[in-house]
């Protein structure tokens, strides 16, 4: 009896890690991809895609396949969810292994990771610049991203500029409207967000503990870099690190902003009502409207701007991707003609996925179009798409470099020990130091 | 064939079936295992961007003695070590000498109940933990329900106790995976020796560690061996739990790896050199408790 039991509970046991492995998610998806991207695409009208977001560019991508379908009916395109790790991990993999055919023939990469890749792996990559993709037709600051030593790689996608989102009627509560926060400064923010602290007991800001988001998103607002221009490590000395430190530690230490430790809880910080607003990247919006009941009570504007520092605006940039076509494609022509005719030449595709996945365009001729104009309700019924736009002209560009992971990550343990009590400079020190030890490699 | 068959003595025969046998497994091993390994070492002399490589000698290997994110790593792997495990192995033998208790009732019932840790996924149960010890995490709930706090404290934010969490985790995790070697050590000894000794009066106490310790020694050999091997390659628990944070506290070895390889501009070699530190750890280790422990003469 007691070994029925027993095997009975060892039996559940197994039944429960398998649950486990399935819910897991994006392990598996991961595996079927492999297979299905084995050898890139087999018949001439077919292509394979990696990209990530269910919600938004893996959609996006499903409609640029009908927009390109009624010119080329048997024309067909094989997505492939794959986390952005993964991309990274199969991509290092297969170009190190020199296995590129597992590669599909067009993937998504991270802006900030697009140049550290074509340096690291050109033979993975196909040089587009003469492809018929006219580049000119987007934002400039944002196809710099994928252009390495004057060639163009990529075909941008989504565009991350920084939106200051707050809940109208949390601020209500303190006295105050969104316009109290358009146009001002970190100081002004922080002032506001005790009054709102201590009338509601929420704090206005929450972000992801040892990531560096928001320091860089304060830092570019200013046209600030890790790096300057040649590449080298520019903290020490940096005037504007040095103030966007004093900021963050400021905030952090106000309670106006409150660390959390994974993206979930962050993303949970915002639908569960505990904080006030957030500040980040455009695409931010798309996980806020998943809190429906929270529906009119957000408004967007842009966010507060460092003070004493020159060249500081109210306008920043955070994340965003570009379309790389694979030296593994089959039919390199193919992909071509197919970006050129959706993602870099079709304002119908830009006004389709708009509304649904709100995915900002850096396409500049949709930026006319009216459905970037119309009103939204979830924000308010204010035209956001439109004002995003807006912002996304004012952006100042900056310097990723190759090493801007080594950079962020490195910024990021300053900061966090910068906010335990550590001294500033000695710490953009350490952080410079341990860049520099990196690069010297 | 027959004639040479014919030729041969019996036991030449067998060890040929043997070596027929055993030849798939070997060149499997030797392939998928032995030869990457040698070229990793390779590899380790060598550095560059991707695949850019080329042959650098043992700077790799002084590199990482001065690379304070590596050292750091390091050092929070011999943390876990001292602590997590010398704790985990006395637990398990705890329990497993009680779970061996001839009277106890529903023996299997507890045996797979702390046996199930070790069954769930890696990734999935640094992810539960994680949530525990969230600000506003069940641990935190109750800490404050109970009149500990005031307010939720943020355990994984602070560099000592984002350390004990995965202590406690790891403990969790791999406890009863232990026990069960400890276990199955426990069915060796005969149970008139516990009788004899209860007889000539020894306490439990004393038959605990008069009997059990010694005539478990190999066992015991073997799980240290083990643990310590894992505890340095431990990945999954910095990745998953805490991301290496607050500041590089909870990095491991392995994770930093992963991140020069990976997540960085990849530099293989300096990798691979890494990887081989860990190994040469291990090695080292597992030698000196071999020569501590094996008292055999």
């Amino acid at each position: 009896m007691k070994k029925k039991i027993a095997s009975l509970l060892l039996a559940g046991a197994m039944v429960v890690s398998l649950t486990a492995c399935g819910t897991g998610g994006s392990g598996s998806t991961a595996q079927t991809g492999d297979k299905k991207g084995d050898g890139g695409a087999k018949a001439t009208n077919e292509l394979t895609v990696w990209c990530w977001d269910p919600a938004f560019n893996l959609y996006a991508m499903k409609e640029a396949e009908k927009v390109y379908q009624k010119d080329h009916p048997d024309f067909k395109l094989n997505v492939v969810e794959t986390p952005w790790k993964d991309i990274q991990t199969k991509l290092t993999t297969a170009a190190t292994s020199g296995n590129l055919e597992s590669l599909p023939d067009i993937m998504l990469l991270q802006d900030n990771a697009f140049q550290k890749n074509v340096i690291s792996y050109p033979d993975a990559f196909q040089d587009i610049t003469g492809s018929g993709v006219d580049f000119s037709k987007f934002a400039k600051a944002k196809t710099a991203y994928s252009v390495v030593e004057g060639k163009n790689y990529g075909v941008p996608f989504d565009n991350g500029s920084v939106v200051g989102c707050y809940r109208t009627d949390i601020l209500k509560e303190a006295g105050y409207t969104v316009d109290d926060f358009k146009d001002i400064t970190w100081s002004q923010y922080q002032e506001m967000g005790e009054k709102i602290l201590a009338k509601t007991g929420k704090p206005l800001l929450s972000c992801q503990a040892g990531e560096s988001d928001l320091i860089m998103m304060m830092l570019q607002s200013a046209g600030g870099s890790l790096f300057d221009k040649d590449g080298k490590p520019d903290m020490v000395g940096n005037a504007t690190l040095k103030k966007v430190m004093e900021t963050y530690a400021s905030l952090v230490k106000s309670g106006v902003l409150i660390e959390v430790n994974d993206w979930d809880q962050y993303v949970g910080t915002l639908t569960n009502s505990t904080v006030g607003g957030t500040i980040n990247g455009c695409w931010i919006m798309a996980s806020i409207q998943t809190a429906e009941d929270q529906s009119g009570n957000w408004a967007i504007t842009n966010m507060p701007k460092l003070e004493g520092v020159e060249g500081a605006t109210n306008y920043s940039n955070n994340g965003g991707s570009s379309w790389a076509v694979t030296s593994a494609s089959k039919n390199p022509e193919l992909a071509y003609d197919f970006l050129s005719k959706t993602f870099a030449g079709s304002t119908e595709l830009y006004e389709t996925i708009l509304p649904k996945s709100g995915a900002m365009a850096t396409y500049l001729p949709v930026a006319e179009s009216k459905v970037y104009g119309e009103p939204q309700k979830f924000f308010g019924d204010k035209p956001v798409y439109s004002m995003i736009t807006d912002f996304a002209s004012k952006v100042p560009s900056n310097n990723t470099g190759v090493y801007y992971y080594e950079a962020r990550d490195a910024v990021a343990t300053a900061i966090t020990k910068v906010v335990a009590g550590s001294d500033i400079d000695a710490e953009i020190k350490n952080a410079e130091d341990t860049v520099n030890f990196a690069m010297g490699k | 064939m027959v004639n040479s068959n014919k030729k041969r003595s019996v036991g030449q025969k067998q060890s040929m079936a043997g070596w027929a046998f055993l030849t798939p497994a070997v060149l499997l091993i030797g392939v998928m295992s032995f030869l990457p390994m040698i070229q990793a070492l390779f590899l380790s002399f060598q550095t560059g961007i991707g695949n850019k490589m080329k042959w650098t000698g043992v700077t790799n290997y002084i590199r990482m003695f001065k690379d304070p994110v590596f050292m750091q790593a390091l050092k929070n792997n011999f943390i876990y070590l001292v602590i997590q495990v010398p704790i985990m192995l006395i637990l398990a033998l705890i329990l497993a000498s009680l779970l061996n208790h001839k009277d106890l009732r529903f023996k299997g019932l507890f045996r797979t109940a702390i046996f199930l840790p070790c069954a769930t996924s890696l990734v999935s149960y640094a992810v539960i933990f994680r949530s525990l010890f969230a600000v506003d995490g069940l641990v935190n709930n109750i800490l404050i329900k109970l009149g500990f706090l005031n307010t939720g404290y943020n355990f994984l934010g602070h560099p000592d106790s984002a350390r004990i969490v995965i202590i406690l985790a790891l403990i969790w995790r791999w406890t009863g995976y232990n026990m069960v070697f400890y276990l199955s050590g426990l069915q060796n000894i005969e149970y008139s020796v516990y009788e004899a000794a209860k007889i000539d009066g020894a306490s439990p106490i004393q038959s605990f560690f008069r009997i059990t310790v010694p005539l478990l020694r190999p066992t015991i050999l073997l799980t240290a061996i083990m643990s310590t091997n894992g505890t340095l390659q431990l990945f999954d628990e910095s990745v998953n739990l805490t991301n290496g944070g607050p500041a590089n506290a909870t990095i491991t070895m392995s994770h930093y790896i992963y991140n020069v390889s990976f997540k960085y501009v990849p530099n293989f070699g300096y990798a691979a050199s890494m990887s081989y530190l860990i190994l040469f750890l291990v090695a080292f280790l597992a030698f000196v408790q071999l020569k501590v422990g094996d008292k055999r003469d």
